[in-house]
């Protein structure tokens, strides 16, 4: 059995509402369908600007789910720890998702025999509010009257429909929105997961020459298990991926990794810094910090409940340089943290906490030869008892 | 405290087995210890937790000593391979942090090696006085 597939939903509606011929949607459809798996675990579209998660057991709510969400930067890892316990389910899963639900497996947290992920290459979100502004001052379009959106090629398009104008389509580089500030968050500019290696399939349109046939590669016995079983009871059809496609794919791959190291470096405000410079940047960037613990709720790698270390030795009053409770989570996720940018997301104080941890965690990785996020049977190094590097001399 | 007054404050965690013991036999063998270290007793260095070393740290400690059993002479098996392992991700942590790499120390000392704790304390409080008080000291004036 080769590992590469172009594949489709073979109902036209799953496959016109789907992003690249549905086959996603109609793969989850046929797993519930055939009891593969109790529910779903799909976004549902509220507007350009947000999904929301929806677990179900109800294949006309995953049909209704069917699209990508560019504007919807949401991780889905913490709603499977949630709610995957006695559930078997099926879900897609960006880069960032897969490796946050395999540390979390690695944590014990979710059981990987009762999960299927269907993996989606991501070229990156866009923040939802970032995403209004672009519409109003790149677009010329009023930001709440956009009512679609898809990225193509490099190139962004929203289309947006006002009473009495009609619809008003507009394609723009997303190269040239990034050079002046707006475009995909950072977390996303400097991602290099592009595929999602340790989901079960890992589908795009990259290497796809149909907009209605999806690219997928399988990539492990329970993947190849769902497709199967996508086939057999007639939702999805397959044909061997073509040898160039293969080919163009990794060249993409590779490109938005050139791209992604490049962005790296021009964000990385930290790096001209002297060594006391940088320490003032970190207490002057976390001394706003109000403590609402948003970003360790968010975080796909903490696995910790309320009488988390960082929170149980936390003390506002003790009236540190620094707050215990940032020191804490940053030494925590420096062999852990997959860069997905949560925490900046949801930080109501604007913290700069990608860049913060991508400081730290990157060189810690490095150091040790461990990207987290890949491979369950890998534990966090930092509860091992020997050292990494001595194991191998 | 007046600027030429200064002197260092350093925390040490000695393990109750080995270099406890060793500050001990410094103090028998009348060895002239620097007043300027703290030590906090724990039954092994894989107790110390990095959150104790930070923790120090935060509370003012201008230089943080981590101190246990030679490697294989841990009484508690290897718990202080575990110490040395979360003093490599400390090593880390202070020098991406922006603190000198001078404020954090590991060091194995056995119950009978006073003179090495002795030189230890010795050669820190030196080098703790050249680079001066530690930043994240809370009366820290940028
Ligand atoms: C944010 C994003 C960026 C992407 N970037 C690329 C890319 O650069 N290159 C590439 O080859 N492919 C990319 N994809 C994948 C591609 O858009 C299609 O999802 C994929 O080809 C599968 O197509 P489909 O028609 O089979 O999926 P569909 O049948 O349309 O199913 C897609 C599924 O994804 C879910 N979903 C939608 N938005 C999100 C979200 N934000 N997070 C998690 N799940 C979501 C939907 O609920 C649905 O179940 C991206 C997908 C997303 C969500
Ligand atoms: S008992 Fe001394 S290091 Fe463990």
């Amino acid at each position: 059995m080769p590992r590469y597939y172009l594949a489709w939903a073979k109902d036209e509606r799953i496959r016109e509402k789907g992003a690249n011929g549905g086959f996603v949607t109609a793969t989850l459809v046929s797993a519930l369908e055939t009891g593969f798996i109790d529910a779903a675990l799909v976004v549902e579209k509220k507007s350009v600007y947000e999904g929301i998660p929806v677990l179900t057991s109800n294949p006309e709510v995953v049909k209704e789910c069917a699209g990508s969400l560019h504007g919807a930067p949401i991780n889905l890892t913490k709603y499977v720890v949630d709610y995957g316990a006695k559930k078997r389910i099926g879900l897609p899963t960006k880069p960032c998702d897969a490796r946050g639900i395999i540390e979390q497996a690695k944590r014990r947290q979710v059981n990987l025999d009762n999960i299927v992920m269907i993996g989606l290459n991501c070229g990156g979100t866009l923040h939802p509010l970032r995403m209004r502004e672009m519409a109003a001052d790149f677009f010329g379009f009023d930001p709440d009257a956009v009512v679609k959106e898809e990225i193509k090629e490099g190139k962004i398009c929203l289309v947006s429909k006002e009473e009495g104008m009609g619809e008003k389509e507009k394609w723009v580089k997303i190269d040239a929105l990034e050079q002046k500030g707006y475009g995909r968050r950072d977390a996303c500019k400097s991602c290099v997961t592009k595929i999602p290696t340790s989901a079960d399939l890992a589908c795009g349109n990259w290497g796809s020459n149909d907009t209605q046939k999806t690219f997928v590669e399988v990539l492990t016995e329970k993947g190849e298990a769902i497709l199967k079983n996508a086939i057999e009871s007639g939702y999805v059809e397959i044909e061997e991926a073509p040898g160039e496609g293969i080919e163009k794919r990794k060249q993409i791959e590779a490109g938005m990794q050139r791209l992604a190291e490049d962005w790296k470096e021009r964000m990385d405000e930290v790096s001209a810094l002297s060594r006391s410079e940088r320490l003032e940047f970190y207490v002057d960037a976390l001394k706003n910090c109000i403590g609402c613990g948003a970003c360790k709720e968010v975080c796909p790698v903490c696995a910790c409940e309320a009488g988390a270390k960082c929170l149980d030795m936390n003390d506002a009053r003790d009236s540190y340089v620094v707050s215990m409770y940032n020191m804490l989570r940053i030494f925590h996720l420096m062999d852990s943290c997959i860069g997905c940018g949560e925490c900046e997301d949801v930080c109501p104080v604007d913290i700069p906490l990608t860049l913060i941890h991508r400081r730290f965690s990157e060189r810690m990785q490095r150091h040790l030869g461990y990207t987290p996020g890949m491979d369950v049977k890998e534990r966090p190094p930092l509860y091992e008892t020997e050292l990494r590097w001595s194991a191998e001399e | 405290m007046p600027e030429d007054k200064w002197e260092p404050k350093i925390l040490a965690f000695c393990c109750n087995w080995c270099s406890y013991a060793g500050a001990d036999a410094a103090g028998l063998e009348r060895r002239q210890v620097p007043p300027t270290i703290r030590v906090i007793r724990v039954m092994c260095s894989g107790r110390i937790d990095p959150a104790f070393v930070i923790l120090g740290l935060l509370e003012g400690a201008d230089a943080v000593l981590v101190t246990g059993c030679h490697i294989g002479d841990c009484h508690y098996v290897n718990a202080n391979n575990q110490t040395r392992n979360r003093y490599e991700f400390l090593k880390e942590f202070v020098d991406e942090l922006g603190l000198e790499p001078e404020r954090l120390w590991l060091r194995w000392i056995s119950a009978s090696e006073g003179l090495l704790f002795a030189e230890m304390v010795r050669e820190v409080t030196e080098k703790i006085r050249e680079i001066g008080p530690s930043p994240l000291r809370r009366d820290w004036k940028k």
